[in-house]
């Protein structure tokens, strides 16, 4: 700080010289500062106030992004004083800040002064960026101290790279295999014949015959055969699936090059995300029901991992169902006008919660639901819906694609179609081949090939064996997806013999799910008043379409979670309002890898040499445990860790899978933006696990600072902020307008180093590490003229500038789908608000020249970049009553794929629909009795904190500084506990109420009590995003010197740690086996004064 | 919304009244009909208060009656303001012009949460002003009470007086104080805690670099309405921030603006009205 003394006279003059004066003369001073001109007087003598344009409102000082502070994705306009990110506010041709957005072709000189609404988290991204704690060098765990130590040395970045590329004696604990060992396969050609021949053994039935193909492997590729994990194993395929690469948020962008590194270049089938400890059920119900019917084998192909949400805005009436869309929930800046709107207009919305958020606060019906009854409640409004036949029966009847044409529907449905019933256990579809309504012919199609096709009486022709509904009272075989075909339109309630098979319609089963239990029953075991769940079936059914039930956190991370949305979603489907205003929508973005005809750089294409990984992925989720070399006749289940044969990036197995060597040992594993350590339930197990060399040979970070997980890695890599770096942020399910925000480089750190990779400086990041550990492998699709001829890979826009020029070109061959030209006054202030950074992030020649040199295209690429994404126009999103961005195809409200799959724990069918099974079930199924604890627990979402990424933010503590545990009056009262008393949470898996990470420190799990009405008796929770141990909460050493923790980053409370410990594998939280998701909400806890 | 949808809106509030009685007649009536309304479009009201706010600066300052209207119905108790307040005046610890409010009301599971926002009221007979040993602190020709960073002498006597709580003094602190700095692996707190000191701030279009012993640390500090950002026609950082749009910002001399409408409203009340201060900050309940 300046010392007053040392600077000259005038400005020297403070506070107390002014009381000495006004002490002495404040009547003339007072009069004279009284006038404004006497003012001005004293301002010019002191030199004080200096009066400066005020930079916000010119658009050379602001660059249009996307936030990162949660995964919303608000557009944001980040104001930059000389290159310093001094203010971010909304983007206000983002449809997520403004209601209705403001038009795209507003000229950004124009949008200067406009501005849409962020939350205090978006607001606050600054000090993410300007944190203190980043982390500028590489750092590597110092050689003698433990995993999680807290000992560091700073190391280059060239000497990091060649240490885990070589490998070597790294830590003077033996050996380390490093990437080089790994990358065994390099030969694409051979790759893709050894997976061919795995293919060919997994698709093998007869078990003989199996045996006989592996033989052949193993001689068809006797010299490769070093190259393998295992030989008597070749189906886990080469070395190169011991790199593992785990991500905590990523978007795509950054997305598309794991993708190009990890996949096509160095041939690992191991990258996975964090789906699972979101909402993971929640996205494999939506893959589930949208699996698609695949016209050529008439079989169900995979479905798209999403989910759908309300169309808020235009909604007659919501029911929130574990959704909290005033904090968290994509989000409030996007979703909270619209029901504050809603509430304004007398829209009516209900919430179904154990804790009263604010959402529930302002609801007009909160219902308090007990944790994990969720498909009970639903299923009891189903039942009423049917007994008082309240459902859109003429929609449901609607059988496939050509039906919903004629009809004037956007989509259909399966639920008339007719299902095999065996044991009075619903199976797969009937097919029409089955009671003989076709006969398979050979035929030899248009290339001369020999296909099968199926041929009804009438001659109709269908190119697979088709399902069935009744129609007319009379089986009926039609084509699901050819929008050509006979419009089937079925009875809905089906349950009789055709043929010999039993077969009820999917919406049958349904039904009989919902009639398990009579109203009262289903009432009581969701512990709320019958009244309330016929009133919710009531509203629900009386607004037609604009009704709907919004899901999100709160049925889904439960272990039953899967059938929980599923029950959720099957009530949207009664009322048919998918695709409809007011009703259940998706999002949709501009296509970003040039897949669309015209587009200028089909990025999936170019590539040479790229790998293709083959194998069982360490997650065990891309084949089915019974097809593998894996599978035990004698005792098949259950197997050591359970397959995920409908899930995918289930977080919370990653490292207990690697601790078990489960398929087989992971050697490097990566991590990237990874807070696993800290945000998944029972993450103390996985510390265990991370802390472990034996375990885990060699574990790289990269991270922006020392996180609760990156410090417990062998190697950190400093990378860019969300302020600094590139990405395609994409959309989210309630954003109905067609959308690509692009996040890209608004500032840049001074003195930011940058390291020399290819030749050329680029800005120390994840794109370095990758683009460094690609340069010394040699990985396919890395360096000069890696995108063809003249088109390197070398800096980040390289890859990144390409999306943007797809994203601008658009989606029409003809290219009447571009975004305008920047025009030259654009240009300029694209330049100019882009003058403080470096030329290693900002160099328009290299800019231009990474998009071909077009200048056309370029200047539409400034014009998205200029406006931080593409945003659709607002009144283009609706037509009449619909969505124009539609789902528009079937919804499976019976799943032939789930049922198909096993549950290798227990060996039973997984069942295919909606159905109640009690929540808090341990891998076995079984329910789990903690005798003793008699709180359930639950988390929930602050609005200014997202779980392990906003704790550096010191605005959001200043509105909540600590994490509380929220607890009813009631509860309390027969505890002792008074408001702000000092409690411990203790389960059965965690009895002593601590947090081990590790080299004796043990974090009491303690935190104030916040007693209040607004939750449910016998129900506990907390927020998310307090209570770290890392992330510059507490000191760590790094050469030698002490870089001292900030206490006020260490506040309580985190109680991840109590949450109830799966008692079969021991080493991992609850799950839901089917839909994937981290269990959050099955844990019974003790409350005491501690 | 337009006439038709109010009628049919009222029509089934009416039907829910009487829901109990007449539910067995509704078996048979049409009960899944598409709706053909129109989306719910109109303009965001931020962009129509920008709209309203470059017509009053077309006006000279004396002829413009700056006020605020907040809809608690609307507001959700996120403190986008309070943080969009903190962020855009650099605000340090201890400092704050628009805090929120939160109460919890009822029994359970009768229970409700109450949020209140609340800037400075920019009073028109403002008890803080006359108070002031060396008029620092005054209402501006716009009707916004400000302080005169280079007059205030740090006595808090308008504090003391100020019946709502509406300023704050200055101690010097930053939140970026006591963090990690002066080593090279990580950035350290004098490059990292520029956004705060660095003078980006612009409270009455002044720029001031945060020093110790230089205005406004050891000032009072209150709410201004962002005169700096009216000035140039953007709204005040509360206002657009506002994620529930709860927060009404222009000119209540303006017969057209969205606030001269909201005032006249039946639900509006002021705080402490017994008090006779006539705030310019309205209420709708």
């Amino acid at each position: 700080m300046t010392n007053p003394e040392q600077t000259n006279a005038k400005a020297s003059f403070t506070r107390r010289d002014f009381l000495k004066i006004s002490g002495i003369a404040g009547g003339t001073l007072a009069v004279l500062g009284n006038l404004p001109q006497g003012r001005e007087a004293i301002r010019q003598a002191f030199n004080l106030g200096e009066n400066t344009e005020f930079f916000e409102a010119k658009p050379e000082n602001q660059i249009y992004s996307v936030c990162l502070q949660c995964n919303t994705g608000c557009g944001i306009k980040v104001k930059l004083y000389e290159g310093l990110a001094a203010k971010i506010d909304g983007n206000p041709y983002s449809p997520w800040t403004l209601w209705p957005h403001i038009p795209y072709q507003t000229p950004i000189s124009e949008a200067a002064t406009s501005e849409g609404a962020l939350c205090p988290k978006g607001q606050s991204g600054i000090q993410t960026a300007y944190d203190p704690y980043r982390l500028v060098s590489v750092l590597k765990r110092k050689p003698g101290t433990k995993r999680g130590e807290g000992q560091w040395e700073t190391i280059s970045f060239e000497q990091a790279l060649d240490e885990i590329v070589n490998g070597g004696d790294l830590f003077g604990e033996g050996k380390v295999e490093g990437l080089k060992d790994l990358y065994a396969v390099r030969d694409p050609e051979l790759m893709k014949q050894m997976g061919a021949a795995i293919k060919a053994i997994w698709d093998e039935k007869d078990a003989e015959k199996k045996k006989e193909l592996l033989k052949k492997f193993q001689e068809d590729f006797k010299d490769h055969l070093d190259k393998l994990i295992d030989p008597q194993h070749p189906d886990l395929g080469p070395k190169n699936n011991q790199l593992a690469f785990v991500w905590g948020r990523m978007k795509n962008g950054r997305g598309d090059l794991v993708r190009r590194f990890f996949d096509q270049g160095f041939g690992t089938l191991n990258y996975n995300g964090h789906t699972t400890v979101c909402q993971g059920s929640l996205y494999f119900t939506g893959k589930q029901m949208s699996s698609r019917w695949n016209p050529q084998t008439g079989q169900f192909d995979s479905g798209d991992k999403f989910y759908w949400q309300a169309d808020t805005g235009n909604s007659e009436f919501v029911i929130y169902a574990g959704a909290n869309l005033y904090d968290a929930n994509y989000g409030p800046p996007q979703r909270v006008p619209k029901a504050t709107q809603a509430s304004i207009d007398g829209r009516k919305f209900a919430v179904i919660d154990p804790r009263l958020s604010k959402l529930a606060a302002r609801a007009w019906k909160w219902v308090p639901i007990k944790p994990g009854t969720d498909a009970a409640f639903a299923l009891g409004m189903i039942r009423w819906i049917f007994e008082n036949e309240r459902y859109n029966q003429e929609y449901l009847a609607i059988a496939n694609q050509a039906a919903a044409s004629a009809a004037g529907e956007p989509n259909c449905s399966n639920a008339a179609w007719l299902v095999k019933v065996k044991d009075g256990k619903p199976t797969t579809f009937l097919r029409a081949s089955e009671i003989g309504l076709v006969e398979a012919q050979k035929e030899t199609d248009k290339e001369g090939k020999e296909v099968t096709v199926y041929v009804a009486k009438d001659g109709t022709k269908f190119t697979c064996d088709v399902p069935v509904i009744l129609m007319d009272g009379k089986p009926f075989a039609f084509d699901p997806v050819d929008p050509e075909a006979a419009p089937a339109v079925g009875e809905i309630l089906v349950d009789t013999k055709v043929g010999e098979f039993a077969v009820k319609s999917s919406l049958q089963i349904l039904k009989e799910e919902a009639e398990k239990h009579t109203l009262d029953e289903w009432a009581k075991i969701c512990d709320v008043k019958v009244e309330d769940i016929i009133l919710l079936a009531y509203e629900f059914t009386s607004h037609g379409r604009k009704a709907v039930i919004d899901i999100h956190r709160g049925p889904s991370q439960h272990t039953n979670g899967f059938y929980a949305n599923n029950a959720y979603y099957a009530l949207n489907l009664l009322i048919g309002n998918f695709d409809y205003a007011g009703g259940t929508v998706k999002g949709t973005t501009y296509n970003r890898l040039g897949e669309k005809a015209g587009q200028p750089f089909p990025l999936g294409k170019m590539i040479k040499n790229a790998l293709t990984p083959f194998g069982i992925d360490i997650l065990r989720t891309k084949v089915a445990y019974e097809k593998t070399t894996l599978f035990n006749k004698e005792k098949p289940y259950p197997t050591k860790r359970p397959w995920f044969p409908i899930a995918s990036d289930i977080y919370q197995e990653d490292v207990p899978s690697m601790g078990d060597a489960y398929p087989y040992q992971i050697k490097v594993f990566i991590q990237y933006m990874n807070g696993m350590a800290y945000s998944l339930p029972a993450a103390q197990t996985v510390i265990d696990i991370l802390a472990d060399p034996k375990k885990i040979p060699l574990i790289i970070a990269s991270d922006i600072l020392i996180g609760e997980t990156s410090a417990y890695a062998d190697y950190v890599f400093p990378d860019l902020s969300y302020l600094e770096r590139w990405e395609f942020h994409g959309t989210h399910p309630s954003v109905v307008w067609k959308v690509e925000g692009i996040r890209q480089p608004a500032i840049s750190l001074p003195n930011w180093p940058t390291v020399n990779v290819f030749g050329a400086a680029i800005p120390l990041s994840f794109e370095a590490l990758l683009l460094g550990i690609a340069e010394k492998l040699n990985l396919p699709g890395f360096g000069k003229d890696a995108f063809g001829e003249g088109l390197s890979y070398i800096y980040p826009e390289d890859f990144y500038l390409k999306m943007a020029a797809n994203v601008a070109f658009g989606e029409k061959e003809d290219g009447s789908d571009a975004v305008p030209e920047a025009d030259d006054e654009e240009l300029r202030i694209f330049r100019e608000a882009r003058r403080f950074l470096p030329s290693s992030v900002f160099d328009e020649k290299r800019w231009k020249a990474a998009v071909g040199n077009d200048e056309s295209l370029w200047r539409r690429v400034v014009y998205v970049l200029n406006r931080g994404g593409r945003y659709q126009d607002f009144a283009k999103a609706y037509k009449g009553s619909q969505v124009t961005n539609k789902y528009g195809r079937l919804i499976n409200l019976y799943h032939e794929k789930t049922y198909k799959s096993i549950n290798t724990m227990t060996g039973e069918h997984m069942f295919g629909c909606a159905t109640y099974v009690p929540a808090g079930l341990d891998y076995m199924d079984q329910e789990i009795k903690d005798e003793g604890y008699d709180l359930h627990l639950i988390t929930y979402k602050t609005i200014t904190m997202t779980k392990a990424r906003t704790i550096t933010n010191y605005w959001l503590l200043a509105v909540m500084p600590e994490g509380y545990v929220v607890i009813n009056s009631e509860d309390a009262r027969k505890r002792g506990i008074k408001h702000g008393d000092r409690v411990r949470l203790s389960s059965a898996s965690n009895p002593e109420g601590l947090w081990d990470v590790k080299h004796g420190r043990k974090i009491p799990i303690v935190g104030k009590a916040y007693v209040t009405e607004g939750i449910r008796p016998g129900v506990v929770a907390f927020p998310l995003g307090f209570g770290h141990w890392a992330s510059g909460s507490s000191d760590i050493i790094i050469d030698g010197q002490v870089v001292k923790g900030d206490t006020r980053r260490a506040v309580p409370l985190h109680a991840n740690a109590v949450m109830r410990v799966d008692p079969v594998t021991k080493n991992v939280t609850l799950s839901d086996l089917v839909g994937g998701s981290a269990v959050f909400y099955d844990t019974k806890v003790k409350v005491e004064k501690a | 919304m337009s006439e038709p949808k109010e009628a049919a809106l009222l029509s089934k509030m009416a039907s829910e009244v009487f829901a109990g009685m007449i539910a067995p007649a509704l078996e048979n009536a049409p009960l899944i009909q598409a709706a053909e309304d129109d989306v719910l479009a109109k303009e965001d009201v931020l962009v129509r208060m920008e709209r309203e706010l470059k017509r009053a600066l077309e006006k000279s300052p004396a002829e413009r009656r700056w006020v605020m209207v907040i809809d608690l119905r609307r507001c959700i108790g996120c403190h986008a303001c309070t943080i969009g307040c903190v962020a855009e005046n650099k605000l340090p610890p201890g400092v704050v012009y628009r805090p929120v409010l939160t109460e919890e009301i009822g029994k359970y599971p009768h229970v409700a949460y109450r949020f209140l926002p609340k800037p400075c009221l920019q009073c028109e007979n403002a008890p803080c002003t006359p108070v002031c040993p060396v008029n620092a602190t005054y209402t501006n020709e716009e009707g916004v009470i400000v302080v005169d960073y280079d007059q205030c002498i740090g006595c808090r006597a308008c504090i003391s007086a100020c019946p709502y709580a509406s300023r704050t003094f200055d101690f010097g602190v930053n939140y970026t104080d006591k963090t990690v700095d002066r080593l090279t692996m990580v950035l350290g707190s004098s490059e990292a805690g520029k956004y705060e000191t660095a003078g980006t701030a612009f409270e009455y279009g002044e720029r001031r670099e945060r020093q110790q012993h230089h205005s406004p640390i050891g000032n009072v500090r209150k709410c201004h309405f962002c005169l700096h950002r009216i000035k140039v026609g953007i709204l005040p950082a509360c206002t657009t921030t506002c994620i529930g749009r709860a927060t009404y910002f222009g000119d209540a001399n303006d017969p057209d603006a969205l606030v001269s409408e909201l005032i006249a409203k039946p639900n509006v009340m002021r705080l402490k009205e017994e008090l006779g201060t006539e705030p310019r900050v309205y209420y709708l309940l």
